[in-house]
C-alpha cells in the first residue's frame, strides 16, 4: 500500500505542478462538474435523473453521470472499487445507515454551511435528517422519499369484488383479499418474489400492527421485542399475504404482475410509491388504481420511510467542488424536488412543498399527509427491506429468514421469530 | 519456410535461441497466471483472518470469520445442496455421457451432425442456459403451461418454484449443458480400444453387451476418473448457472458455496467471512483435486515401474 500512495502523491503532484498555470488563470470562473454515480440507468428513475442533469447544465455545469444499473449493492461495488482507487465520484448514491458506515473509509464533503444557507434543516423529517449527518456535519443530502408499505387498489379487481371501501386494518385488509378471492380472483394480491418484496411483506405487516414494536425490535434490536407478541403475529400475517399471491412468480419482480393487476385478476398489492412511477411508465392511468396508506391496525398512517440521498466525496479538483456546491443547491430546491418526485412518484424530502397542485397524484397526496400523520404520532419508521433501519450485512441476514419464511409454508410463526432472533444474534 | 531455410543454412544457431520462442510461449503465461493464482489465493486467506468489511483492513480476528460462515443457515443450506447437486449432478452426467457415447459408437449415420448436437449446449455459456431453462421450468410459461393448452390440466412441473425440488432443475440444466462434454470423451476412450481385442472377443463368442461390459468399459476407467473430477471441481465452483436459474431461491432453497462468497462480499459487505467462505470452498476443491493427484501419481509410477 504505501508505494501506491507514493506513487498517487507523485502523480497528484506533478499534475499539480503542470495545472498550476492554467488554474491561476481559471480560479475566478471554473466551470462546475459533477462525476456521480447511482444506479438510476432506465425507467421512470433513469428520466428523473436525467432531468436533474438537464437542470444542471442549464447552471452552466458540466453533467458526468455513470449509471450502474441493478440493485443498489452493484452501484456500491463500483464506489468501493473507486474509492480504493484513490478516485471517488464527487457525487453518489447512498442511504441509510450505509451514509455512515461509508463516511469512515474516504473522507466527504461537510455541507453545513450550505445546508444552512437555505434553511433546509427545518423542513426535513428529524429522523431523516438523523441519517444524513452521522458524525453531527451534513454530508449527504436526501433526494426523495418513498413510503414502502402503500396499499395499490386495482380499480376494475375492486369492481369485480363489488367492494368500494379502502381498507385500513389488517382485518380490513384480509377481509377484502378473501372477498376477491370469492369474486374468482385465485391470488388477489399482486406482489412479486424478490428479497426485498418478501421484506416488505413483513415489515409492512409488523409495522401495521405496531409501529413502536417495530421500531424496537427491528430498528433498535430490543431483545424482547424481537421475540415479543406482535412479531409473531406480523409473521402470523405476513403468511396470509404469501398464500394470496402467485407461487408462479418465483423469485421475480412485482412488475411481472401490473397487467394481471390492472385487468383485475389480482387485486392489491403493498408496494412502494415507485409503483406508481412503474405503472405510469407502462402507459396506464391514474383512473387505473387507488393509492392509500398501508393497513395500520390503530387506524392512523404508519410510516415506513424509505429515502434515496446522494453522498458527496471530498475532490480536490475546483470545478469538482464548484460542482458539489452546484448539485447540493439544485438537490434540497423545492421546485428541483417536485420536479423529480413528479417523475418517479415519489414525495419530496421538503415537508413545506404544496402538492395540491397539477402533476401529482392522489396517492402521492395521500403518501405526503400519510408522513405529516405518522411523524406527528411518532409512526414514521425506517424501512428494513430497502436498506434503511440496518446496514447492508445485518439486513441480508434478516431477509434471509424472512424470505425463507414467505417461501416455505412448513414454518411457523413462532419458529420464524426464534430465527430471525438468532440471525440478528449471528450477524452482529 | 524462410526460417526454416535461414537455419539450416546457418546450423551453428544454439539449441536454447531456435527454441526461445517455444519457451517464451510457454513459461510468461504459465508463471504470471500462477503468480497472480498464488497472489490472490494467499491474499484471500489473509483477509479471511482479518476484520474487513466494506474495505479490506488489517487485523487480526483469528477462526471468528470462519465460526460465523460455519454457523449461518446459508452456508449450511449452501453445503448440504453441494453434496446433493454435486453427486447427482456427476453421476447422472456420467451415465448419459456414457449412454450417448455408446450409441454413437455404433457406427450410425450422422454420426457428426448428432455429436455436434450433444456438444452444442457446452458451446453457450451457463448464463444463458439457466435463462432459459428458468423459462422452460418456470410453471406459468413453459413445460407446466404447454401440457396443461395441450389438455392434460392435471399435470404438475413445477420444481422451479418448489423449494424441496428446486434444486433438481440446476441438475437438469446442469446436466444438458455438459453431458455432452462427458461424451465426447468417452467415445474418444470407446474409439482407442484396441479393435484386435474386439474381435477376439467375438472370435470366443460374447455378445455385444458382454463386449462392452467385461472388455471395453474397463479400459474406459481412466477417463472415468478424469470426467468425474472436472465435473465435480464444475459442480464446487458452480456460480452463473445457478444465479441465472434460481438465483438461490426459492427463498434461500439453492443457495450454493459460490453463491453465499459473492452474497457475503459483493452484497452484504463483509469481506471477511466472504474471504473465509472461499477459503472453505478451496478447502473442499482440494479434498476432490489432491487424492486425484495422488492417484496419477501413483498410475504413474506403476506405469514407469512396469
Amino acid at each position: 500500500m504505501p508505494i501506491t500512495t507514493t506513487r498517487r502523491r507523485l502523480l497528484a503532484g506533478s499534475v499539480a505542478t503542470l495545472a498550476l498555470p492554467a488554474f491561476a488563470r481559471a480560479q475566478g470562473a471554473v466551470k462546475p462538474r459533477l462525476t456521480a454515480i447511482s444506479q438510476w440507468s432506465a425507467g421512470s428513475d433513469g428520466a428523473a435523473i436525467t432531468a436533474l442533469g438537464k437542470k444542471f447544465e442549464e447552471k452552466g455545469g458540466v453533467w458526468q453521470h455513470s449509471p450502474v444499473p441493478g440493485f443498489t449493492t452493484e452501484m456500491m461495488n463500483k464506489l468501493r472499487a473507486q474509492i480504493m482507487a484513490g478516485d471517488p465520484p464527487a457525487c453518489s448514491q447512498l442511504k441509510g445507515p450505509e451514509i455512515a458506515a461509508w463516511s469512515k473509509i474516504a473522507p466527504t464533503v461537510d455541507l453545513d454551511s450550505i445546508v444552512a444557507a437555505a434553511g433546509y434543516e427545518k423542513v426535513v423529517a428529524p429522523d431523516l435528517a438523523k441519517l444524513h449527518k452521522p458524525g453531527g456535519k451534513w454530508i449527504a443530502l436526501p433526494l426523495q422519499i418513498y413510503s414502502t408499505n402503500m396499499l395499490f387498489l386495482s380499480k376494475r379487481g375492486m369492481d369485480k369484488a363489488k367492494a368500494d371501501k379502502i381498507p385500513v386494518t389488517w382485518a380490513d385488509f384480509n377481509e377484502l383479499a378473501e372477498k376477491m378471492k370469492s369474486a374468482g380472483m385465485n391470488y388477489p394480491i399482486a406482489n412479486g418474489g424478490t428479497r426485498p418484496d418478501d421484506g416488505q411483506k413483513f415489515e409492512a405487516s409488523f409495522a401495521g400492527i405496531s409501529p413502536t414494536a417495530y421500531r424496537a425490535a427491528i430498528m433498535n434490536l430490543d431483545k424482547k421485542a424481537l421475540e415479543g407478541p406482535e412479531i409473531k403475529a406480523a409473521f402470523a400475517q405476513t403468511r396470509k399475504i404469501a398464500d394470496w399471491c402467485d407461487p408462479n412468480v418465483g423469485a421475480q419482480p412485482y412488475a411481472t404482475n401490473l397487467k394481471r393487476f390492472i385487468d383485475g385478476d389480482m387485486g392489491m398489492m403493498i408496494q412502494g410509491g415507485w409503483a406508481q412511477g412503474v405503472l405510469r411508465n407502462a402507459g396506464f392511468k391514474f383512473d387505473d388504481f387507488i393509492i392509500a396508506p398501508g393497513p395500520s391496525d390503530n387506524g392512523k398512517p404508519v410510516f415506513l420511510l424509505n429515502a434515496d440521498a446522494f453522498i458527496f466525496w471530498q475532490r480536490k479538483e475546483p470545478d469538482l467542488q464548484a460542482g458539489q456546491t452546484l448539485m447540493a443547491q439544485l438537490v434540497m430546491d423545492p421546485a428541483i424536488q417536485t420536479m423529480y418526485s413528479q417523475i418517479t412518484g415519489s414525495i419530496p424530502v421538503r415537508t413545506d412543498v404544496n402538492l395540491s397542485g397539477e402533476g401529482w397524484s392522489d396517492g402521492q397526496r395521500r403518501t405526503a399527509a400519510a408522513l405529516k400523520d405518522a411523524v406527528a404520532n411518532n409512526q414514521a419508521v425506517l424501512s428494513l427491506a430497502h436498506n434503511m433501519a440496518q446496514q447492508n450485512g445485518l439486513t441480508a441476514a434478516m431477509i434471509d429468514v424472512l424470505t425463507e419464511y414467505v417461501k416455505n409454508k412448513t414454518i411457523k410463526p413462532e419458529q420464524a421469530v426464534t430465527r430471525l432472533a438468532d440471525a440478528v444474534e449471528g450477524a452482529r | 519456410m524462410i526460417d526454416v531455410v535461414a537455419t539450416a543454412a546457418r546450423p551453428a544457431t544454439p539449441d536454447w535461441v531456435r527454441r526461445l520462442p517455444e519457451y517464451l510461449m510457454i513459461w510468461v503465461p504459465l508463471l504470471l497466471s500462477a503468480a497472480h493464482l498464488v497472489t490472490f489465493s494467499l491474499w484471500t486467506i489473509w483477509i479471511s483472518f482479518t476484520p474487513s468489511t466494506l474495505v479490506p483492513v488489517t487485523g487480526w480476528v483469528g477462526l471468528r470469520n470462519y465460526t460465523s460462515v460455519l454457523a449461518s443457515r446459508n452456508w449450511q443450506i449452501a453445503f448440504d445442496n453441494l453434496l446433493l447437486f454435486g453427486s447427482a449432478f456427476v453421476l447422472l452426467s456420467l451415465i448419459t455421457g456414457l449412454l450417448l457415447a455408446i450409441l454413437l459408437d455404433q457406427r450410425i449415420r450422422g454420426e457428426n451432425v448428432l455429436r455436434s448436437i450433444f456438444l452444442y449446449p457446452l458451446a453457450v455459456s451457463f448464463v444463458v442456459t439457466g435463462t432459459v431453462w428458468s423459462w422452460l421450468l418456470n410453471p406459468g410459461i413453459g413445460i407446466q403451461k404447454l401440457v396443461h393448452d395441450l389438455g392434460w390440466t392435471s399435470f404438475r412441473f413445477d420444481w422451479l418454484v418448489d423449494r424441496d425440488m428446486a434444486i433438481w432443475t440446476i441438475v437438469i440444466a446442469a446436466i444438458w449443458q455438459s453431458s455432452g462434454f462427458a461424451m465426447a470423451l468417452f467415445l474418444a476412450g470407446l474409439r482407442s480400444v484396441d479393435a484386435d481385442i474386439i474381435k477376439a472377443a467375438q472370435i470366443d463368442g460374447a455378445g455385444p453387451i458382454r463386449i462392452y461390459r467385461r472388455v471395453v468399459l474397463p479400459t474406459l476407467w481412466p477417463i472415468t476418473i478424469t470426467v468425474v473430477v472436472v465435473q465435480l471441481q464444475f459442480a464446487i465452483s458452480a456460480f452463473d448457472l445457478v444465479r441465472a436459474l434460481t438465483n438461490g431461491g426459492p427463498g434461500i432453497a439453492t443457495q450454493l458455496p459460490a453463491l453465499v462468497v459473492y452474497d457475503l462480499m459483493f452484497q452484504r459487505s463483509q469481506l471477511g467471512r466472504g474471504a473465509a467462505a472461499a477459503v472453505l470452498m478451496l478447502l473442499i476443491l482440494l479434498a476432490v483435486l489432491l487424492p486425484y493427484a495422488a492417484w496419477r501419481y501413483l498410475r504413474r509410477r506403476r506405469a514407469t515401474h512396469a
